[in-house]
């Protein structure tokens, strides 16, 4: 892993131990209902300040915190337009598939490429360390993935091309 | 999409069936292949041993060939399977050519899958034919005055391409449309490593590829419809090497099928990022999952040993709490009032009733 990498997941790892300190908090507006504060936004005094954490122009994480609920936005790398398809399918893909994450929000939001919501309950059902350690490790294994595919489709197109070239000779 | 093998799947299977029938069956059917070629194939129960097969292509290139087929095609065409194969005249109407296929002649051996494909590859040999006549006889006015105009050929409606013939070589030009644009992102990264195989050393031998994303040169003057792409264009430079003897065959199909080869790449490699995807998706819910289940092992584990918990407890403050009851039965004891009163006794049960006290509390003051 390279070193700017390592310090940019070790300050969001910092940033979520420090944010995810979650707690059950009915809503106040609508009476019996119990929503993430972060999503409605319509009680400030139960928002915290959103952080932002930037690796480059292209690579960022924006932690959003409330009282009962924490939102993770992330940005990923896309050097080049290969790189942009196969960042927008796997993520697509994933975000489709929310269900089998729990924590992942089937839309993201605007300016990113893929989000999490966190609240209260999961910090409860799961263990928080954990799920900071999922957090981290999923943004590890995107860029990994990412990567993999690119050099997986210019190995199989070289392949491809030279069969091709191959039919000539 | 065309179909990169030379013979035609659908035709082959249905020749087959002709060919295996136990009892002489009859067939009347008509079929359609990339839209534009149309195959008839005809057998009676009264002449099992014959079928007639009509064929109908649109010509390769409108305004350099006519509708009907040469007599150089008709030859190659012959050349199929000579025993097997004859062609009837007059031509059914509505088709291009009619061929009288004697079922009886086809070889009871094994080989009879090969024939039948051979015989399957009809409309190739007719494309093929076509293609050579086309670069054989086209431009020979224009070149001895130095103009060398594209043809253009229309293999698939959708996916015309232009060939130009110069005095050293041929160049092949594919105008490249998809519909989508991750389709054009993964076409342009398969030809650039086209482009990077066909000019290394290795490959010399092979005709060099260009892609750009503009028209090249030659093509100036064509309909703007034609020029008008969203993956650019593919330039293959064939020279006299690449149609020499057999060679020319090969060559002829290759670039007939470029296009459905390119679209047969996109489409394998998008299942290939699919599948990927999928098997991803497995592993990082896991780690997920496994969280989840660490943590209900963790709370099984604590329910488990709350039991040993207490037992270890238990014998760790045993021996406080022997203490503590032999402490409380020295006190009963003491407070036992005997009916009977003996004098003396009080200072007996003073003397020699006494419990010894535990010396472990209790501590010897240094001088």
């Amino acid at each position: 892993m390279g070193s700017t990498l390592r310090l940019y997941l070790t300050c969001i790892r910092n940033t979520l131990d420090a944010a995810m300190c979650l707690q059950n908090f009915p809503c106040q507006e609508v009476e019996r209902h119990n929503k993430p504060e972060v999503e409605l936004k319509t009680s400030p005094e139960l928002l915290l300040n959103p952080v932002l954490i930037c690796r480059n122009e292209a690579e960022k994480c924006l932690i959003e915190t409330s009282i009962n609920s924490l939102r993770i936005s992330l940005k990923v790398k896309q050097a080049d337009e290969l790189e942009n398809i196969l960042t927008k399918k796997f993520l697509r893909f994933l975000s489709m598939r929310a269900e089998a994450f729990q924590v992942l929000r089937r839309k993201p939001v605007q300016g990113y490429d893929i989000s999490f919501l966190i609240t209260n309950y999961h910090c409860e059902e799961m263990q928080k360390q954990k799920l900071i350690d999922f957090i981290v490790q999923f943004m590890e294994d995107i860029d990994k993935e990412i990567s993999e595919l690119k050099m997986s489709v210019n190995t199989r197109g070289r392949l491809v091309a030279t069969e091709f070239l191959k039919q000539f000779i | 999409m065309a179909c990169i093998d030379r013979a035609s799947p659908s035709l082959k299977h249905l020749l087959l069936k002709l060919y295996r029938a136990e009892k002489s069956i009859e067939i009347d059917h008509h079929l359609y292949e990339f839209g534009s070629v149309e195959y008839h194939i005809q057998s009676k129960v009264s002449n099992p041993l014959v079928a007639y097969l009509s064929i109908s292509i649109p010509p390769l290139c409108h305004g350099v060939l006519s509708n009907n087929l040469s007599p150089h095609t008709i030859e190659k065409v012959k050349g199929i399977c000579p025993n097997l194969v004859e062609i009837t005249e007059p031509t059914k109407e509505g088709y291009q050519l009619t061929l009288k296929l004697n079922l009886n002649q086809i070889p009871r051996t094994k080989d009879y899958i090969k024939v039948i494909e051979d015989i399957s590859t009809v409309q190739s040999v007719i494309l093929s034919s076509q293609l050579k006549e086309i670069l054989w006889n086209v431009n020979s006015d224009d070149a001895a005055q130095g103009m060398y105009k594209p043809i253009k050929l229309v293999y698939n409606p959708r996916e015309p391409f232009f060939v130009i013939k110069q005095p050293q070589r041929i160049i092949a030009v594919f105008p490249i449309r998809f519909r989508e644009k991750s389709d054009v992102i993964i076409a342009t990264t398969f030809f650039q490593e086209l482009m990077d195989v066909g000019n290394s050393d290795k490959w010399t031998k092979a005709p060099p590829c260009t892609w750009s994303a503009i028209p090249p040169p030659e093509l100036r003057g064509e309909a703007f419809e034609d020029l008008s792409t969203n993956g650019g264009f593919v330039s293959f430079d064939i020279s006299s090497r690449h149609v020499e003897g057999n060679r020319l065959d090969k060559t002829v199909w290759n670039l007939l099928n470029f296009n459905a080869y390119v679209r047969y790449h996109v489409k394998s490699t998008k299942g290939f990022i699919q599948r990927r995807m999928r098997k991803r998706l497995e592993d990082l819910a896991e780690v997920l999952h496994q969280t989840n289940s660490e943590e209900n092992e963790q709370t099984k584990e604590v329910k488990q040993h709350e039991g040993c918990r207490y037992t270890n407890k238990l014998v760790r403050s045993s021996k406080h709490t022997m203490k503590q009851r032999w402490c409380t039965l020295g006190r009963k004891i003491k407070r036992i009032h005997f009916r009977l009163k003996i004098p003396g006794f009080a200072r007996f049960r003073q003397r020699w009733l006494r419990f010894p006290k535990f010396s472990s509390k209790k501590y010897t003051k240094l001088e």
